[in-house]
């Protein structure tokens, strides 16, 4: 029976990867970072972790409203890095293992430049306007979203950045590390969300492990590339135009 | 980049048909009713009869069949991988065994089940989504979202982003053909390194641009706010269309979820 089980798991997570691997292969739409589609989670979760994400936002909404008094620059200038981010969020990376291309989170990049708590509120955003516009997320699973990718992805990322350069003192190993960090704790996070909704009768442990392993052809890679993708923009910025990142570095103090 | 920004757009909001001309307050509160009563559903029946109003709904003004197809390719894309898990991982009563080499494989009816409705709900809250968002420009839903009380912050951010994506997206697009036709896409090592340029150039052209654009708005008078004004009463023909529409998805749910009509 226990053989049996164990077998079951092992069994729906190589199904998932062959499914996956087809999917990304065949279609011709492209594959977008983890979001959790519209209508997967239940009532009750969705509005978990709407109340979950609610503080960072309104966090992040105070730090905008706060700042903006003293600086009236700092909203349109929020407004257009969520676009460049947006933008960013939507380039496609070749991905090897999926045989295709699929689309960094970009919270990572962004938390280093304007800190996480805008980050939270720049990122609803994109998700509402991925949600409407793309049908990529959804408005009732936009609480998850946020969480995963706004509130994870950023504070891992920008955590990841500061710890990282204060310790090796190279940008360049904080920059991939947080890109790369901040991708992988959304895709947890998200698995974990999915998981604790949907698991059922079956032991949660499991279903957490198996949606993991299922989205890890995409969304290992694909953390590896956004680090690398972390470093160049990063690299980009540092030699074409450094004083910007005393602006970014200025918003966050 | 192309294929996003063929996907992502609200040209076809901008038409005018019998939905555009709603109040795009009634269909936000239509849509958020639907998607409530999808998402709280436990019957293929509600979120299924709620894809094919949204369905003809979209065929009605006239989307392409291949635009429809190609935005709900993704959300399904992931509801086919939680329909395999489930089938498998959970439930006791086995409905399909299959024998691989020396062990058997069962698809477990409460998972199938569970998971099929999972996917129905998806098809439905998907198509109300596109259904608003093809029928209602984005100023419109945002205005719309102010009226309901979302703060004035988020929503003068959402505009500034709506309002500058387009613009960043068309340069990202000629950087990106321009890199194209240097090769560089070409290899794994060429295309992190392309990738990495064009997000940092378009990174530096969002500061350049915010730069103008906040002298640009000083100078119009912008003092850190955007005055939003006031929106119009919901007419009362609106009105109708709320009541009898509201009515029609309430009594579809108790009709299809609790079989009580």
């Amino acid at each position: 029976m226990r053989i049996n089980r164990r077998f079951r798991t092992v069994i729906a997570a190589i199904t998932s990867l062959i499914l996956l691997f087809l999917l990304f292969s065949l279609s011709d739409a492209p594959a977008y970072a983890m979001h959790i589609s519209e209508g997967i989670l239940p009532a009750w979760w969705a509005i978990l972790w709407f109340a979950v994400s609610m503080p960072f936002l309104f966090l992040g909404l105070r730090q905008l409203r706060i700042r903006g008094l003293h600086n009236t620059q700092l909203k349109p200038m929020i407004g257009l890095i969520g676009a460049a981010v947006f933008i960013i969020s939507c380039m496609p990376i070749p991905v090897p293992t999926a045989g295709s291309c699929s689309h960094p989170c970009g919270t990572g990049i962004a938390a280093i430049f304007i800190g996480p708590l805008l980050t939270v509120v720049v990122t609803s955003v994109a998700l509402v306007l991925q949600a409407l516009f793309l049908a990529h997320g959804g408005l009732t699973t936009l609480g998850a979203n946020v969480t995963s990718m706004g509130i994870a992805g950023a504070f891992v990322g920008y955590g990841t950045f500061i710890l990282v350069r204060r310790l090796s003192g190279r940008w360049w190993i904080a920059a991939f590390l947080a890109g790369l960090l901040s991708d992988w704790a959304t895709y947890s996070v998200t698995s974990f969300e999915l998981a604790t909704a949907l698991h059922g009768s079956a032991p949660f442990g499991k279903f957490f492990l198996t949606v993991l392993v299922a989205f890890m052809p995409t969304q290992v890679p694909l953390g590896i590339l956004e680090g690398f993708l972390c470093v160049g923009a990063y690299r980009f910025i540092l030699t074409r135009k450094p004083e910007l990142l005393k602006t970014f570095s200025d918003n966050i103090a | 980049m192309k294929p996003v920004f063929e996907l992502f757009s609200d040209i076809f909001a901008y038409r005018d048909n019998t939905l555009t001309r709603i109040d795009p307050r009634v269909k936000l509160v239509l849509a958020a009713l639907a998607i409530i009563g999808i998402i709280s559903s436990a019957e293929f029946a509600f979120p299924l009869a709620i894809f094919a109003a949204g369905l003809a709904g979209l065929l009605w003004v006239r989307i392409p069949a291949r635009l429809i197809l190609v935005r709900l390719a993704a959300p399904l894309g992931i509801a086919v991988v939680l329909i395999l898990l489930q089938s498998l991982l959970i439930g006791s009563t086995p409905l399909v065994s299959v024998s691989v080499f020396k062990w058997k494989l069962d698809v477990m009816r409460e998972g199938l089940l569970h998971g099929s409705l999972l996917g129905t709900r998806v098809l439905g809250s998907v198509s109300v989504l596109l259904l608003l968002s093809s029928t209602t420009r984005a100023h419109q839903i945002f205005h719309a979202l102010r009226w309901f009380g979302v703060p004035k912050g988020w929503v003068e951010v959402s505009m500034l982003m709506y309002r500058y994506i387009f613009m960043l997206m068309d340069q990202a697009g000629n950087f990106m053909d321009a890199q194209r036709v240097r090769l560089g896409y070409s290899s794994l090592r060429r295309s992190l390194s392309s990738s990495g340029l064009l997000a940092g150039t378009v990174l530096k052209a969002a500061m350049d641009q915010g730069t103008r654009t906040c002298e640009a708005m000083e100078l119009r008078g912008y003092k850190g706010y955007i005055p939003f004004g006031t929106l119009e009463r919901i007419s009362p023909k609106d009105l109708c269309i709320l009541g009898l529409a509201s009515g029609a998805i309430v009594i579809a749910y108790i009709w299809l979820e609790w079989r009580v009509l």
